[in-house]
């Protein structure tokens, strides 16, 4: 950036202010290119290089004949890969297909003058503050069958359940999926924030109109707050495509529950032939794949927003 | 989005219809049950004797708290409270600095390139750190950084960038412009300006950013167990890992251990309740 605002110093004071916007700008800068852009370079380019652990420290780039045999491997041998993406695009959806709705239904609760609302939201935000991982491992006691709570909940519908629901192919998808789906308090706070600077003369004039509580909410309401659901809807579904810490914690990928950030980790870090070119192939397609879902959720919104813009009712608002 | 104060939720559940009451009265019924559910049933267990034979929610035959004094005095849970304070503790200090100066220049000052590092800045929030895992675990390397503190300062430094960025920026752009001028009419350099009126008045917002980058940084599990293996260095999350182990079949002590793990971030919470939520809701919702 520095050559490209070089010409732009006419005089002292222009100098001495393109030096602070450098000085300020400098520490951000470099963070980023240490842990984002260099990273980010690596990943890319290694995932066309044979490099594992005979050849630890100089990868060797495999040719242009040769450029997609990470690539090959990834999708045609290595086992885990097609589950793993199955279940991270399905993360993915249900984060916004459950649990953005689950976030907004709260929210407009919360946005209600009830008894006891405030200390109900104050309490919903405990989960959030605790650490996924201790969040994991709590839920791991839950679901154990010998002394956890799930099981004998099972059981009164099925007396003979006695298997451990995390070892079962589906149930442990399933009871992966409910440790951490129901935990919204971040993005229902988002949307409350975006609920209550709605002006009260909105909520007044559509009670004229005849539409109050839940009519409000889908018709007045809604509409006003798609910008937010938006940005919702992308963190919920990226944060289920990226998910590691439930499937390590949980399953280790047993019963068909490996996601595309554990086989990464396995391949570059944990397995004892570690792979890197190969982990950073899949790395390049998570990535891709994250723009990839971010891309399909905005333009699911704007076709909906161009709809609500014809009906009316929207645009009053931000 | 503005900031403004409004005497809003006056009218609202007096009028509220019966369908809607019903549905408010189960959605917030929904909300503390997933909130309770398994933290009551946590600390139920902790308290138990033996958790095997009394499992669920039913009450303890008596309270039990061998398995707290002991994770206190076998377990050294305080070593590792220190390390997390430490480890999250610089690194906040050192993003939230570097990053308030870079909000300023960005939200301030017109100069080329400034939306693309807007834009490169924004990106960090969707870039997975999984992606990342090994061009970042080899640096670590390299930089003989492995199985050291310093380690995770580092990245959890240059991690987050996106979320502090923007409520810093945000912030700033709701400090009136006249403030700075007159600064610089009194013979201010930028540096001094920046330091002496923008940063004192912008510290609710930067506070707010490095509060929220605390909560992150001292719950990270990923990194914390990649780069660290010496269990005297580890931070709290990286040590759950090792608990089902350590815990054989002492299922009181295993709880107990989780119980005084997740504590600390809950009362820092209640503590700090307020602020969270006006934060994490632009400011809109008060505490």
């Amino acid at each position: 950036m520095a050559d490209v605002q070089a010409y732009k110093k006419k005089n002292r004071l222009g100098r001495k202010k393109t030096g602070f916007i450098l000085l300020f700008l400098a520490p951000t800068m470099i963070a980023f290119c240490i842990f984002y852009l260099y990273p980010i370079i690596t990943v890319f380019a290694t995932s066309f290089c044979k490099w594992d652990y005979t050849n630890m420290l100089n990868p060797e780039f495999f040719g242009f004949d040769k450029l997609w045999e990470n690539y090959k491997y990834i999708f045609c041998k290595y086992p885990y890969f097609w589950e793993a993406l199955r279940n991270s695009i399905i993360w993915a959806a249900l984060g916004v297909v459950i649990q953005m709705p689950i976030s907004l239904l709260i929210a407009l609760a919360f946005s209600r003058k009830v008894k006891g609302v405030k200390i109900i939201r104050n309490i919903y935000m405990i989960p959030c503050m605790i650490s996924s991982a201790a969040i994991a491992m709590i839920f791991l006691q839950l679901y154990n069958p010998s002394y956890g709570i799930i099981n004998p909940i099972i059981r009164l519908f099925n007396p003979e359940f006695s298997d451990n629901i995390l070892l079962l192919k589906g149930p442990a998808f399933i009871a992966l999926t409910c440790e951490y789906i129901f935990i919204t308090g971040t993005t229902t706070l988002m949307i409350l924030g975006n609920i209550m600077v709605i002006p009260e003369e909105v909520r007044e004039a559509a009670m004229l109109d005849g539409a109050s509580g839940l009519k409000q909410d889908w018709y007045i309401i809604l509409p006003m707050i798609k910008e937010i659901l938006r940005t919702v809807s992308i963190l919920a579904a990226t944060s289920g495509f990226l998910i590691y810490n439930e499937v390590y914690f949980l399953t280790k990928g047993a019963a068909g529950t490996y996601s595309i950030s554990y086989i990464i980790r396995e391949l570059a870090i944990t397995s004892p032939r570690t792979q890197f070119g190969r982990a950073n192939a899949v790395a390049t397609i998570q990535i891709l794949m994250g723009m990839v879902i971010i891309l399909v959720i905005n333009i699911l919104y704007s076709i909906s927003l161009k709809k609500k813009i014809y009906t009316g009712k929207d645009g009053n608002v931000q | 989005m503005s900031v403004t104060k409004r005497k809003q939720q006056s009218k609202g559940a007096n009028n509220l219809s019966g369908a809607t009451r019903v549905v408010t009265y189960i959605c917030l019924a929904w909300a503390l049950i997933v909130a309770l559910f398994p933290i009551t049933w946590l600390i139920l267990s902790s308290l138990k004797e033996n958790p095997m034979a009394r499992p669920g929610f039913q009450l303890p035959e008596a309270i039990y708290l061998e398995g707290y004094i002991s994770t206190f005095l076998d377990l050294h849970v305080m070593r590792y409270f220190g390390n997390s304070l430490l480890i999250a503790g610089i690194s906040v200090i050192i993003s939230v600095v570097t990053i308030s100066m870079s909000a300023y220049v960005v939200a301030r000052m017109e100069f080329k390139g400034k939306k693309l590092v807007s834009i490169l800045l924004y990106s960090t929030m969707f870039i997975p750190a999984t992606a990342l895992t090994y061009p970042v675990y080899n640096l670590i390397n390299r930089l003989h950084l492995y199985n050291t503190r310093g380690a995770l300062i580092l990245i959890y430094s240059c991690s987050g960038i996106a979320v502090s960025f923007f409520v810093i920026k945000n912030y700033y752009s709701n400090i009136p412009k006249d403030l700075e001028e007159a600064a610089r009419v009194d013979g201010c350099g930028y540096v001094q300006t920046f330091i002496k009126v923008i940063f004192p008045i912008a510290r609710p917002g930067i506070a707010t950013a490095a509060v929220l980058a605390f909560f992150s940084n001292w719950n990270e599990y990923y990194w914390a167990s990649l780069v660290l293996i010496d269990r005297k260095k580890m931070t709290v999350p990286a040590l759950l890992s090792t608990f089902t182990t350590a815990f054989a079949t002492n299922y009181n002590g295993l709880f107990s251990a989780m119980v005084i793990i997740i504590l600390p971030p809950i009362i820092l919470y209640c503590c700090f309740s307020k602020f969270f939520i006006e934060a994490l809701s632009g400011g809109a919702v008060k505490g």
